[in-house]
């Protein structure tokens, strides 16, 4: 009696060690074989396990339950008649276990193999993806037996092509477009022209060429995140660039609201060395090919700008753990800029708050807008759930806030040009760039100026991540009659940021840089005055 | 002392034979694990995609799920969006939703093809704030939307059956957004 329980202890410790020793009870076919999966909705790449059940046939399965969520399915089992039921888009499929028949909508179709179960699921042969599913489909779906690949939908891309055309003026790239996007053209490094173009989607493979044409050596591709981005490496004979969109019939198709691809075009202009003594002559030549009847407009020079505290008031903004507010960080910073603004720029500046209270968005726009400002310049800290997220970023407004606005800015802005040059010594390397370009929509290209400026000021100086320049619709940028930013300074809710900007180092180097901006955006449209 | 050997090797001979019907019992049981998958689908399911941001705040995560399929259009939505606010067990997906998130209830208006989805006060109230967590909050709710139900051209969020300017300070959401156009 006294050693029972003992030996029921030492079963118990026997099946506990035992058990989890059982080995998982895996067919033996099935190893190693995995089908990648590339999706087009926006869904991460993934690996789905398949399996060979049959000694005599390659035909590899895969489980209705991967296939389910692959093809967002919904599946029905009826385990009394074992038929399993699929409703894939406006099709239904229904499978039968141990058979080869599926019926889809009313149809019976044969498969080459039965449908199976086995360790517990149902395993549907890859012919079934192949041979029934994809011909039904209205996705895109492409099954690669070799390489073990599936992909479901094409991505849409609206930068569809590229073109080299080379003449004796000079080489231009045209791209193609489905949709008129913004973009922003720089040369920062030395015979590289980078072209961003804001909520691009490209495939980079299609446009990336490794060998050029003219005045092109190559041109490089990438999509970053929402936006894509053109590297052009240029030859150093280019005298001048500028990027436009090209062609009135195009033009005029948008503007009645039919969706015509529209022709983004970089046009590198071959110097005719040494006849052309300066850039002024040349510039001459270009503005009159440029103009063609529109009028010019040049934007004012900034004397007076707009700085924007973000929050206040019963609106906190972002707390941090260890209760700092961001309208607190944001008034403190903005009341150092105004002072700043001043005394180095010499520049009127006009606050939307100085105090610590609620100003609506609106009202922050209106009294900007009142006060004839040339610049508005808004101060946020960023804030995230976890504490992970870092560095600043830059905002400007996106376009388009609706089709007939949309239509309407076009109107107004199709008997609008802007000029601009580089100021000399930015110009880099042997080349000597001057930057021509047209506007695609009111301040909308003075504004991603600006924003690049000072992503490329605080990107150097404030030794935080670049989270780089965002296009969205922020809601305290709409309606501005003037360029404007949001700077999201850096994340409240990560405890080394906010000890950043809490320092007066920090928030100096923030400070230098936005004043250094201003003075580049200042010196590229130095306006009439 | 033989008397307590004896029983030591009995003891021993009932363990192993205890083992031995364990491991009959048990092992088909595992290698069946399996049929578990089949019953559950017994009702009918359907396969979703939920869309998160990832723990720095520069970029989406999916996680398919699987939701049983509802009567109504307003009902499965309610399911779909029910999976985002109840969050990834994946410390790298964040919901960005608001602590103690409800959605309320779910209208939608066929002739526009907007999708009402009126929230709770938390949906704001417990915003941590920081237009980060703002465009991730919106963008989490639009993208998921898009991506199971294509016919939903546009989204108005409501607050306790209210319009809100913003849900915290940055980004309008008094009208409908244009699930299309919305980055």
């Amino acid at each position: 009696m006294t050693v029972r329980p003992g030996s029921f202890a030492f079963m118990a410790l026997v099946c506990a060690v035992f058990l989890p020793c059982t080995p998982r009870v895996a067919p033996a076919a099935a190893a190693g074989k995995s089908l990648g999966v590339v999706y087009a909705d926006g869904r991460q790449t993934e690996d789905v396990t398949l399996a060979k059940l049959d000694k005599d046939s390659d035909e590899l399965f895969v489980s209705a339950y991967d296939l389910a969520r692959i093809f967002k399915a919904t599946k029905f089992w009826n385990p009394d008649n074992r038929k399993l039921v699929l409703r894939i888009g406006n099709h239904r499929y229904m499978l039968t276990l141990d058979t080869r028949v599926v019926v889809v909508d009313e149809t019976p179709v044969l498969l080459r193999m039965n449908v199976r179960f086995d360790e517990g699921s149902i395993m549907i042969p890859l012919e079934f993806i192949e041979g029934v599913l994809a011909p039904r489909s209205v996705e895109k779906i492409a099954l690669d037996r070799t390489r073990l690949l599936l992909s479901i939908g094409s991505p849409e891309y609206n930068l569809t092509g590229i073109e080299i055309v080379d003449d004796k003026d000079g080489t231009r790239a045209l791209l193609t477009l489905t949709d008129e996007l913004l973009y922003h053209i720089d040369s920062d490094t030395p015979g590289i022209l980078r072209l961003k173009i804001y909520g691009g989607r490209l495939n980079p493979l299609k446009f990336t060429m490794p060998e050029g044409k003219g005045l092109l050596n190559r041109v490089r591709a990438e999509q970053v995140e929402q936006d894509a981005y053109l590297f052009f490496d240029v030859k150093k004979t280019v005298q001048r660039y500028r990027v436009e969109f090209e062609g009135e019939e195009a033009a005029s198709a948008a503007a009645t609201g039919k969706k015509a691809p529209r022709k983004l075009v970089l046009f590198l202009e071959r110097a005719k060395l040494p006849e052309i003594p300066g850039a002024d002559f040349a510039g001459k030549k270009m503005v009159e090919m440029l103009d063609e009847g529109a009028k010019r407009k040049m934007i004012e020079p900034v004397r007076r700008i707009a700085v924007d505290p973000g929050h206040g008031g019963s609106d906190n903004g972002r707390m941090s753990s260890s209760g700092v507010k961001e309208k607190d960080v944001n008034l403190a910073i903005a009341l150092m800029l105004r002072d700043r603004l001043k005394e180095e720029l010499g520049v009127d500046v006009v606050m939307t708050r100085t105090e610590d209270v609620l100003v609506p968005l609106d009202e922050r726009v209106e009294k900007a807008n009142a006060a004839g400002a040339q610049l508005f310049v808004s101060i946020h800290c960023n804030g995230w759930f976890t504490s992970d997220a870092e560095g600043f970023e830059v905002f400007f407004l996106a376009p388009a806030r609706s089709e007939e606005e949309a239509r309407l800015g076009r109107d107004e802005n199709a008997s609008v040009s802007y000029e601009k040059q580089n100021a000399p010594e930015e110009s880099g390397g042997d080349i000597d760039f001057i930057l021509w370009d047209m506007v695609q929509n009111e301040y909308l290209t003075e504004s991603s100026d600006l924003a690049e400026m000072v992503q490329r000021e605080m990107g150097t100086s404030l030794g935080i991540r670049n989270r780089g320049v965002k296009q969205t619709g922020l809601r305290v940028l709409k309606g501005l009659k003037m360029p404007g930013v949001l700077i999201e300074a850096a994340f409240l809710s990560n405890p080394k940021e906010e000890q950043l900007l809490l320092s007066p180092e920090f928030r100096e180097r923030f400070i230098e840089s936005a004043i250094e901006a201003i003075r580049k955006f200042q010196g590229r449209y130095p306006g009439k005055g | 002392m033989i008397r307590t050997k004896g029983w030591r090797s009995i003891a021993i001979a009932l363990a192993m034979l205890a083992v031995i019907v364990a491991a009959i019992y048990l092992v088909p049981r595992l290698r069946t694990k399996g049929p578990a998958e089949v019953q559950k689908v017994s009702e009918e399911m359907r396969a979703v995609t939920i869309f998160f941001g990832n723990k720095s705040a520069d970029g989406f995560v999916s996680e398919t799920r699987e939701v049983p399929v509802a009567q109504g259009f307003e009902d499965q939505v309610k399911l779909v969006l029910g999976e985002l606010i109840k969050g990834s067990r994946d410390s790298d997906k964040i919901s960005a939703m608001p602590d103690s998130t409800a959605l309320i209830q779910v209208f939608w208006v066929e002739d526009t093809q907007t999708l009402v989805l009126d929230f709770n006060n938390a949906f704001v109230a417990n915003h941590p704030g920081g237009s980060a967590g703002e465009y991730y909050t919106i963008s989490n709710v639009i993208k998921t939307v898009s991506a199971n139900f294509p016919q939903v051209a546009r989204v108005q969020f409501l607050v306790e059956g209210n319009q809100v300017e913003s849900i915290a300070g940055h980004y309008a959401v008094d009208k409908p957004i244009d699930v299309k156009k919305w980055r």
